[in-house]
């Protein structure tokens, strides 16, 4: 279900656009933050709804595109470690299991206090400071294992 | 003009012609899966790619149009190359359970493989697989998406053809998968067409499921039986019975299209109630008999009747072989006048009708019809009714920019491809249709002087047919001005004109105002019986010979002949494939004016009510059980063959109707022909419209995809013929008071007469009838979806299951026609074409 203040958000960026239709993404973007990083199969017949388009045609903007949380529920800190050619180069892999030997969780799992979820990504645009990991919306750089400790003890 | 090298050879193609389209004009195949004729071009495959001088990479040639001076190769390494590595690339995430499969034998995948394909794939990592078990999307389609490629077919299909829209590509990458919302279950139209297009085994028939391979099928090119549009299908059979039946692409106008009438609804052919035995009614009872038996009895009986009292009705699905020869057998052999094709049609009506819809001027191309500038979808739940030409219509205007104007009562699926939708109040067309002609002819009065029929205008006043038709100013004034910018128009002439006999005098003078202000008028009707058109143009009408010529002596119509019956009027009748006591027409009860003839001989493939009730019953056989030809709408005359023999001792109504000619009529040889083609070249002369129409095109895959085979159109009938003149059209609608609502009628999707309620599958998809009303009506009423309601009109009462429309006018209610135990037509008054019915909650 979208909240009032959701939907009126939704509401004010459809006039930005042409047509409503075109207004999915953010719509998509906006639940997701709004609740609790994760859309469900109700939150796409609303934002249809409000569109006025088809829940599937909603459904495929969803899946499509890999930072949208369709039915993955995800703790307070999502982390996503970039795995793509830079990241790889100098060792995420790394980065990636000392994350998951710290939380005791696998890639994809989430904390049992659903605090943290740890996933992974394709390239993040960041290159130039490889490895790196975004963490909700921000962006952690130049990672070495002892940072990432830093990192993750600052979200205690 | 472009000139193009096509691996050495030039050519000279037009503009913007797509490479792989001029290949194959030039004869050279370019193989493909993405890539189908009258989709939107999507590229996705990479199948086709070719090499263009000059340009280093491969280029996709179903999306790339050609430029003058092009030289393509389609044969290169590096070319088959790419092909097997799109291949090897598909069958890296292919399930590769052929032998499971229901499309093994048929699949374009295997035959792409096995011809264009690497002899080996190189990928060894796990496979993507997106569910254990098929499943389930539709009473009628089981879905598996390992087997998928990608090409989009589906999602294309159902969205620009169908119009529906439900079907999306979820996921991306190797997770992509073309399905429903959650893969949950379609509320669509179960036509089926995402099956049809699937070029591997993703979308499957459900009933069909398992049920045997392709090669293990004979089939045979037949047409669809139910609404008039006149689809083109085979029907295959294994050990007797009809497993399924598909459209080919290219062939008809249908193309590779459906819908699920079309598609699902032919397994009555295998119905076990089937008639398989001629019965002869001994000691009050039906019993079983042989031909002969039963055709002696037949001549003892009848041949004591005088011709004129005798009353014949045969069905619009019969072949216009059987109809002929049916006229042909009341008309010379018996000598009776009185003949007609349908229970629900008025003989006059049907005339007028048919003169104002210029039948009479030969076949017209639904492709003309919606090529033209503007379309004026009237009189018909297009959408519902005739589903293919709702898809012609979309795809085309979505292609050529025509403008569509849905004028109807309830909205339907094609307003979503119109400019412009009316919502007419019932009754109201043909009010709205003269507030059209007379707003365009005041406008240019001064250009029409002269106009002839001038005082079809008089005592019209604009505000009073806007009030009689429910539509404002407004909406009139945007249709004129479609109509005043359009060089072509054309009309649809649907079968609400027959029930309500005021719009057809009102598209005359549309038509006429319209060609006087010098544009191209094309009338199309909308039929919703296979071979109506062909059951008039064989005669089988009380005035009406065959060729539209006026009969020699004018006899009684169905109703007529009722009324006849219970007066004593006649003592016989001859009914084929009709059931006038189970279909219930107004007035006077069929069942007790039949009770008082003497002698009833009913030809069907059920035992019916009116078939219980005869004297001798004989059984016959349906489509893809006999040749022949059906006539559509359009005027498109079209060959069918026999797949299989019907079952037991059942006949083709044609050998049925010689072996009855022929122990009645001493000379022999009236009409004894039993080859449909020997009677077809009979036809092509005493209807001198089919002298000329080839059948030829009917049984071959048309290559280049050119569905419109005009020399199938029929031509124009000689001399013509004047409709008797109807008094005065019908009255205008009750007026209606407090819970009392206007009732109208017509085809669903799924069920069309009583030849669907015989289909399990059809059967399936809709079981029972449902009153239709707008949320504010059932909201004011107390009632919500699926309670039920009591209507009651007429000294007739059903008790119905609501089902909630939002495109309903407000006072308006549905009920479908031909239900089982819901006689709607009981509702009907002889005379008022528009009933008033009261609905409470129950
Ligand atoms: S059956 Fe027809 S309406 Fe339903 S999903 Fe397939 S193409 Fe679309
Ligand atoms: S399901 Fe069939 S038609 Fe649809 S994308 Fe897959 S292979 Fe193509
Ligand atoms: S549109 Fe008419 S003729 Fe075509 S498949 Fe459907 S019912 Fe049959
Ligand atoms: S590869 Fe990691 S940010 Fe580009
Ligand atoms: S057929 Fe051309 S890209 Fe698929």
């Amino acid at each position: 279900m979208l909240t009032d203040k959701v939907r009126e958000e939704i509401l004010k960026i459809t006039a930005k656009y042409y047509n409503k239709r075109s207004a999915v993404m953010d719509a998509l973007m906006l639940v997701q933050k709004d609740c609790g990083g994760n859309i469900t199969r109700g939150d796409m017949e609303d934002i249809a709804d409000m569109l006025e388009i088809k829940p599937h045609e909603v459904n495929a903007v969803a899946t499509f595109y890999t930072m949208y949380n369709y039915a993955k529920p995800v703790g307070r800190y999502h982390i996503q470690v970039c795995r793509n050619i830079s990241c790889a180069l100098l060792e995420a892999e790394r980065v990636i299991a000392h994350i998951e030997d710290t939380l005791g969780i696998k890639t994809g799992d989430t904390t049992p206090d659903n605090k943290f979820t740890l996933s992974t990504a394709e390239c993040l645009g960041s290159c130039g400071t490889a490895p790196m990991m975004q963490i909700n919306d921000n962006y952690y750089e130049n990672l070495t294992p002892d940072k990432v400790d830093a990192i993750l003890k600052g979200f205690e | 003009m472009a000139t193009v090298i096509i691996n050495g050879k030039t050519s000279s193609v037009k503009d913007g012609t797509l490479i792989l389209d001029a290949a194959r004009d030039a004869g050279v195949e370019i193989p493909t899966f993405c890539y189908q004729a009258d989709l939107m071009g999507v590229g996705s495959c990479r199948m086709c790619l070719v090499e263009i001088e000059g340009q280093k990479k491969l280029q996709p040639s179903c999306i790339t149009p050609v430029m003058d001076g092009m030289s393509i190769q389609t044969e290169t390494p590096q070319i088959l190359k790419a092909r097997q590595g799109v291949l090897e690339f598909f069958l890296s995430n292919h399930a590769l359970d052929c032998p499971v499969c229901d499309k093994g034998g048929e699949c374009e995948l295997q035959d792409m493989v096995y011809k264009h394909g690497p002899v080996e794939g190189r990928y060894a990592e796990s496979k993507h697989r997106f569910h254990e078990k098929d499943y389930i999307l539709s009473p009628v389609i089981v879905k598996n998406s390992n087997r998928c490629v990608q090409c989009l077919r589906c999602v294309r299909v159902c969205d620009e053809v169908v119009g529906r829209n439900v079907l999306a590509s979820l996921g991306r990458g190797h997770e992509q998968e073309e399905t429903s919302f959650l893969r949950s279950r379609l509320d669509c139209d179960h036509c089926g067409n995402c099956i049809e297009v699937c070029p591997v085994g993703c979308f499957m028939r459900l009933p069909y499921r398992y049920k045997s391979r392709p090669w293990d099928l004979k089939g045979t090119d037949t047409i669809c039986p139910y609404c008039a549009t006149g689809c083109r299908m085979v029907v295959e059979e294994r050990d007797g019975e009809a497993l399924r039946a598909r459209a080919q692409i290219g062939v008809g106008i249908n193309s590779e299209t459906l819908c699920a009438r079309g598609r699902f609804g032919f397994d009555f052919i295998n119905d076990p109630r089937r008639l398989t035995t001629p019965l002869v009614k001994k000691f009050g009872k039906l019993e079983p008999a042989t031909w002969s038996e039963a055709l002696d009895f037949i001549s003892e009986k009848l041949s004591g009747i005088e011709g004129e009292r005798i009353g014949g009705l045969a069905s619009p699905v019969l072949t216009n072989e059987e109809l002929y020869s049916f006229q042909k057998l009341m008309r010379s052999t018996l000598g009776s006048p009185n003949i007609d094709s349908s229970t629900r049609w008025d003989p006059v009506v049907v005339e007028n009708y048919i003169a104002a819809s210029a039948m009479t001027s030969g076949g017209l191309s639904v492709f003309d019809a919606a090529e033209a500038d503007t379309l004026f979808v009237a009189g018909t739940q297009l959408s519902d009714e005739n589903p293919i030409v709702d898809y012609i219509a979309r795809r085309i205007s979505a292609e050529r920019g025509t403008r569509i104007i849905v004028a109807s009562v309830r909205d339907m699926k094609l307003d979503s491809s119109a400019g412009l939708s009316i919502r007419h109040l019932p009754g109201g067309l043909g009010a709205l249709m003269k507030a059209a002609a007379l707003s365009l002819y005041e406008s240019k009065k001064d250009k029409l002087q002269g106009f002839a029929g001038v005082e079809r205008f008089e005592g019209l006043s604009a505000d009073v047919l806007l009030g009689e038709a429910g539509v404002s100013s407004d909406e009139l004034a945007a249709i004129t001005k479609r109509f005043e910018t359009s060089a072509t128009v054309a009309l649809t002439a649907g079968t609400d004109l027959l029930r309500q006999s005021c719009g057809i005098l009102a598209l005359g003078l549309l038509s006429d105002v319209l060609k006087a202000l010098g544009k191209e008028v094309l009338i199309l009707p909308i039929l919703d019986r296979a071979n109506q058109r062909g059951a008039w143009e064989m005669g089988v009408l009380p005035g009406l010979a065959p060729g539209y010529r006026t009969a020699s002596k004018r006899g009684l119509g169905t109703k007529e002949m009722i009324e006849a019956a219970a007066a004593g009027g006649i003592d016989a009748m001859y009914v084929i494939g009709e059931d006038p006591v189970g279909e219930n027409p107004s007035g006077v009860s069929a069942f007790d004016a039949l009770s008082k003839l003497s002698f009833i001989l009913v030809q069907d493939t059920f035992l019916t009510d009116t078939a219980a009730m005869a004297d001798c019953v004989l059984p016959g056989a349906f489509p893809a059980e006999k040749d022949g030809t059906f006539t559509n709408q359009e005027g498109r005359v079209q060959a069918m063959r026999r797949l299989k023999a019907p079952p037991g001792d059942a006949r083709a109504y044609l050998a049925i109707i010689a072996s009855v000619s022929g122990v009645l009529s001493s000379t022999t040889g009236v009409c004894t022909k039993t080859n449909s083609m020997q009677v077809f070249n009979e036809i092509r002369k005493e209807a001198p419209a089919y002298a000329g129409v080839s059948l030829e095109f009917n049984n071959r895959k048309n290559k280049l995809n050119k569905l419109d085979n005009r020399e199938a159109l029929a031509g124009a009938s000689e001399g013509g013929f004047t409709p008797v003149a109807m008094t005065s059209c019908a009255p205008a609608a009750e007026q209606r008071g407090e819970g009392e609502f206007y009732l109208i009628t017509g085809n669903t999707l799924f069920h069309s007469g009583r030849l669907s309620h015989s289909s399990p599958t059809l059967t399936g998809l809709q079981k029972g009838a449902a009153l239709e009303l707008s949320e504010a009506d059932a909201s004011a009423l107390g009632l919500s979806s699926g309670e039920e309601a009591r209507v009651q009109g007429n000294d007739y009462e059903v008790t119905l299951p609501v089902r909630l429309r939002k495109g309903m006018r407000d006072g308006v209610v549905y009920i479908p026609e031909f239900f089982p135990g819901v006689s709607v037509e009981r509702f009907f008054t002889t005379g008022v074409s528009l009933p008033v019915v009261k609905v409470k909650k129950s």
